[in-house]
């Protein structure tokens, strides 16, 4: 069974002469199917990068990146386009919601832009899903860190993404609401099957995986199941 | 790093948008500072010109020719005196030309002027058209040359008064006197110029030669004596000190010079104590112009402070791409323990560097652009550019920092309330007091009240075309711009907002509909770019129409004033002899001629100028317009000439007068030169004209040419008007070579326009407005520009964020361009509303400038199509490298921001 993502001696370096910097060092990963992955790392261990190079965010300085087996690097713009619309979903530590929409119309957008039979159309249901269908018509700068969280959720679920990607998406919440929102994740992911791969610092958090990579200074240093 | 270091840094780090805030402010203090210059330069002209229309400068009454000698002397030694000199004026009863073999020609009674040899060198009051001054001899008038069929070389007779024995004078030239208004008008310096009727009949000779025949024969008038300016009834001869200012003392705008003029005057006055006592033309001319040029500034600075604050808006524009950095900025210095205080440091530093730049490339600008318009013209000395520069950097330099700080602010605040629920800002103090809609109501009340009273706020009684306006029409525009920006500011885009929420309801779900949603919430910001640039192309519209119609005015004027584009006038014998008109006719550029014959006319006791006019042929020299003529059009009425062979046109006051009716028959005296009489003639009132090219303001007739001939027995017409293709003054020139040998006076529309009589007119528009209409387009193309790319660096999280969704680089462009078409197409519509109505309102305060008022505003569409076309081209090419930037957009590295 082909993994949905994977990466193979991946590096990514920022900065060009002497500044240059090199946040990932030779990184190799594998992500199967429906697998609930934690990223575990320091500040500054690669952890977003990494996120941002398996969804084709940044480009790899040397080695490969591969969506459901085909490599990033032979795909066209639109196809591209279409791997970002349909099979891979972010979900943010501030959530990154597009401030001139509601929480409806974030989610709307994102079923629009993937435009896939398999997926949900209708963004209420969504919303009420992550239990925010009465606030659907409000903005982003009328809602909690919390709500916030929930809507960038139901936004990736419109995508009806293989993998989700969350950088570290309770960092700016209390330890309760925090919590909740990785129930929430859990929930949604036994429901719609998708891959998951958080990065974060928080231990208790990486534990909730069925897997747990350690980065340090852009390394793979321990896995552990 | 000092603070100088860093800001010097962080200008360097961004040099796109560091060359953007400098070029839009630096086009910010070229406005201004070009309009500076030309308010200076138009000013001098105005003196200039103010100062060469006064033909004689100041008269002084004295009792004697020893007296008048004396004084003309010691004021001629005087510094800032050009010259000084005796003249005495003088009336005659009567004149004889016994012509041998044709018979024997008399003139009613005229006057004499007496001067000095030397006189024209540096009074010019008359003009030879053949033949000089000689003593012992007499120069005639050409309308006495005419009247008596005399010559050079012929002998006249003079009667100084009823009953006395005639003095024989040989004729030595023929001169036209052209200030005669002046040199005979009654001298009482208390009472100052009082300019009067010329005299019909004038004859000119030496000091000495009138001084020894004529003067022994008449009384002298004392000098303090205030006589009646009733012209044929001065009762002896008035002594006088004729004096005229060396111009090059009379510096600055027509104030400074009239504060220089009345200065030396009252220095001279005081220092030949009890000696003179002027009559001061000179300071009669300046004191009016005074008036015209404290409007003409007004009216400049009503066309170009909104232009140059609407560019300084576009600065801020340029200076809210900082915002950004400043936040960052901001978490840097606090980090370091540095607080606001040293942003503020840090922001004006930077905005020193970028004003500085700005001010000398903007001064620079405006210098090489005032150069351009006026080539040759008001040397620019080193002071005045110093001056300029210095102003443009100080300007720049605190524009910068409005804008730069204006711009921190906004991102201060916007740290503060960042993730908030956006919170109503307090309103300020103007939205409370509805200052916006008072403004605009206090604008419709003054709009109202001046057009009701026909926008003469003081009536003059006076013929003379000068006028005093009154400053406080311009409160009108001034109110509209200001009420108009303030209302846009209040409504922040409160429209655009409504319809949105009411059409997507927050749960839009098309891309019209997302993109209508985003539009109506980010209305704030769209009415920004919005208010920018339609006010921008206001301002253009406003500019462009007002130039425009000005220009037509002027031309309009100056055409009815001087009569046609080319005015050559001679007696009729020299005209005829050299077939003036047909010679004309052919001259290169020339487009059409018309002959007439001004003559005059007794209408009961008054005189009237009569014009005998070629009703087929005057339309191809001259322009008449419909609003010239009562109870018909112009080709209407002239036809009617042409059907009557004894029609005349009358003016309404001598309908009135003596109660007429078309169709009337009019008794008319008019001199035949036949027999040098009077004679009753017969004409039919065919209709009523109110002006007519080339004829006075008050009463005048037109009539047929042919039958006007015939009773007065002319031998032709003595005018005749050109139409020229292309530049006037160019064509004049080569009409002067044909017809000034046969000793024709030609004049243009162009020259004249710059020697009318220090109206504002004088002052050519058409100059600054091209340097503003060029700034314009510029700006326009700018700020669209600049809306596009300010959007640009505010939404890339956004537009990051939707690419990282899968939204296609077409549909992000989406987002750009459509609030891109709602600023245009709102600018444009607020341009077309605005800038018409303030263009009407500007326009209308000029009816009593122009005469006839305009009837309609003229539109430059080159123009105006040009400066839509630049916001369209502007808009248009950021947006498509907006797209392309989007393409290519480093999505982690700006996602990774939150
Ligand atoms: N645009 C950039 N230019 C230069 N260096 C960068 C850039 N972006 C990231 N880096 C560096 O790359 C390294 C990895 O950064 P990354 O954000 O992936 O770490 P992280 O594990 O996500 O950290 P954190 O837990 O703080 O989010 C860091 O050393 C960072 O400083
Ligand atoms: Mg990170």
């Amino acid at each position: 069974m082909t993994s949905v993502s994977a990466c193979r001696e991946l590096v990514v370096e920022y900065g060009h002469g002497d500044g240059r910097v090199r946040a990932l060092d030779h990184v190799s990963l594998d992500v199967a199917p429906g697998e609930r992955l934690a990223l575990r790392g320091r500040s500054g261990s690669g952890k977003t990068t990494l996120l941002h190079a398996l969804g084709g965010l940044v480009e790899p300085t040397g080695g490969e990146v591969e969506l459901e087996g085909r490599p990033l690097a032979t795909l066209d713009e639109e196809a591209r386009r279409r791997m970002r619309a349909t099979r891979i979903a972010y979900v943010f530590q501030g959530a990154n919601l597009l401030p001139t929409f509601t929480g409806f119309e974030n989610v709307a957008f994102a079923i629009r832009a993937a435009a896939s039979p398999d997926a949900p159309t209708d963004p209420l249901m969504l919303l009420g899903l992550v239990g925010l269908a009465g606030k659907a018509e409000h903005l982003p700068g009328e809602m909690s860190g919390g709500e916030r969280q929930r809507v960038a959720l139901a936004r990736a679920l419109g995508q009806h993404p293989g993998l989700l990607l969350c950088d570290e998406p309770t960092g700016q919440l209390d330890s309760d609401t925090g919590a909740r929102i990785l129930d929430l994740i859990d929930a949604l992911q036994r429901e719609f099957g998708f891959a998951l791969v958080t990065a974060t610092h928080d231990e208790d958090v990486a534990a909730r995986h069925d897997r747990v990579v350690e980065l340090e200074e852009g390394r793979v240093v321990r896995e552990s199941a | 790093m000092t603070f100088a270091a860093l800001a010097f840094a962080n200008l360097l780090r961004t040099p796109g948008r560091t060359i953007v805030r400098v070029v839009v402010l630096a086009a910010a203090v070229a406005l201004v500072g070009a309009m500076i210059l030309f308010i200076g330069h138009s000013l001098r002209t105005m003196t200039s010109s103010s100062v060469r229309s006064v033909p004689l400068d100041w008269q002084a009454p004295v009792a004697s020719r020893p007296a008048a000698e004396r004084a003309a002397l010691a004021v001629s030694k005087q510094h800032g005196v050009l010259d000084a000199l005796p003249v005495a004026t003088a009336p005659f009863a009567g004149a004889i030309h016994v012509k041998p073999g044709t018979g024997i020609f008399r003139s009613a009674s005229g006057s004499i002027l007496a001067v000095p040899e030397t006189y024209t060198q540096n009074i010019h009051t008359i003009r030879f058209l053949r033949g000089s001054l000689r003593p012992g001899q007499v120069v005639l008038d050409q309308q006495l040359a005419a009247t008596l069929q005399a010559q050079p070389g012929d002998l006249v007779s003079f009667t100084a008064k009823a009953g006395r024995r005639p003095v024989r004078l040989r004729v030595s030239g023929i001169s036209v006197v052209s200030a005669g208004d002046i040199l005979f008008q009654p001298l009482n310096p208390l009472l100052g110029p009082a300019p009067a009727q010329p005299p019909v009949e004038t004859a000119v000779m030496t000091v000495g030669t009138f001084a020894q025949k004529l003067a022994p024969q008449l009384p002298t008038i004392a000098s303090s004596s205030g006589l009646p300016g009733i012209p044929g009834s001065v009762p002896g001869t008035q002594w006088q000190v004729q004096a005229q200012v060396d111009p090059a003392q009379l510096t600055g705008g027509p104030a400074q010079a009239l504060r220089q003029a009345t200065g030396l005057r009252n220095r001279i006055q005081s220092s030949l104590p009890g000696q003179v006592n002027f009559v001061d033309n000179l300071s009669e001319s300046l004191n009016t112009a005074t008036g015209d040029a404290l409007y003409a500034e007004t009216l400049y600075i009503m066309l170009a402070l909104p232009g140059a604050l609407i560019a300084l808006g576009l600065a801020y524009l340029a200076a809210l791409g900082t915002v950004e950095r400043d936040r960052r900025e901001l978490s840097l210095l606090r980090a370091r323990g540095a607080s606001r205080r040293g942003l503020v440091a840090l922001a004006g530093i930077e905005s020193l560097f970028v004003g500085i730049v700005a001010g000398i490339l903007g001064s620079g600008i405006a210098l090489l652009a005032l150069r351009l318009v006026h080539v040759g013209r008001g040397p620019l000395t080193l002071w005045r550019v110093v001056a300029t520069v210095g102003g443009c950097v100080v300007l720049a330099v605190l524009g910068a920092a409005a804008a730069r700080l204006g711009a921190g602010a906004a991102a201060l605040r916007g740290e503060v309330a960042e993730g908030r629920r956006p919170q109503r800002p307090r309103r300020p103090l103007w939205q409370k007091l509805y200052l916006d809609v008072a403004a605009l109501a206090v604008s419709g009340l003054v709009y109202w009240l001046t057009a009701r009273t026909g926008f003469s706020a003081v009536v003059n009684p006076d013929s003379n075309p000068t006028l005093s306006l009154s400053i406080y029409m311009f409160l009108a525009p001034a109110l509209l711009w200001l009420g108009a920006a303030l209302l846009l500011v209040r409504l922040r885009g409160a429209l655009l907002e409504t319809v949105a929420r009411r059409v997507t309801g927050g749960r839009a779900r098309t891309l019209s509909g997302l993109l209508l949603a985003s539009a109506g919430r980010r209305s704030a910001a769209i009415n920004r770019g919005l208010l920018l640039v339609g006010l921008l192309l206001a301002f253009g519209v406003n500019l462009g129409v007002f130039a425009s119609t000005y220009d037509q005015q002027a031309r309009v004027d100056a055409q009815l004033t001087l009569g046609a584009d080319i005015v050559a006038s001679a007696p009729a014998e020299a005209l005829k002899a050299h077939a003036l008109e047909q010679k004309i006719a052919h001259v290169q550029g020339v487009a059409g001629t018309t002959a007439l014959d001004h003559s005059y006319a007794y209408v009961g006791p008054d005189l009237q100028d009569t014009f005998g006019v070629n009703a087929s042929t005057v339309t191809s020299g001259t322009t008449l317009r419909d609003s010239y003529f009562i109870g018909g059009t112009a080709n209407h009425l002239l036809a009617e000439l042409r059907a009557h062979r004894d029609g005349i046109l009358v003016s309404k006051e001598t309908v009135t007068d003596y109660s007429l009716n078309i169709g009337d028959l009019l008794k008319l005296r008019v001199l035949d030169h036949a027999t040098g009489r009077l004679r009753v003639t017969p004409f039919h009132v065919v209709g009523i004209v109110q002006e007519f090219p080339s004829a006075p303001r008050d009463s005048f007739m037109v009539t047929n040419l042919d039958y006007l001939l015939s009773v007065t027995h002319d031998p032709g017409p003595n005018v005749v008007f050109a139409k020229t293709h292309g530049d006037a003054a160019a064509v004049a020139k080569r009409v002067g070579a044909v017809a000034r040998p046969a000793g024709a006076s030609v004049k243009d529309i162009t020259t004249q326009t710059a020697q009318t009589v220090s109206s504002i007119t004088t002052v050519d528009m058409s100059g600054i407005a091209k340097i503003e209409e060029a700034f314009v387009v510029i700006l326009a193309a700018a700020a669209m520009a600049l809306f596009v790319v300010l959007g640009l660096a505010e939404r890339k999280h956004e537009f990051a964020t939707m690419a990282s969704i899968g939204s296609s680089v077409r549909e992000i462009s989406a987002f750009l361009w459509s609030e891109v078409a709602i600023v245009l197409a709102g600018g444009l519509a607020l341009a077309a509303l605005l800038g018409w109505l303030l263009a009407e309102m500007l326009v209308a305060m000029l009816q009593h400038v122009f005469d006839p008022p305009p009837d309609h505003l003229a539109a430059p569409w080159l123009f105006l199509v040009g400066l839509a076309v630049a916001a369209v081209l502007g808009a248009l090419l950021t947006t498509v490298a907006a797209g392309l930037r989007l393409r290519r957009l480093p999505l982690g590295e700006i996602l990774r921001e939150q």
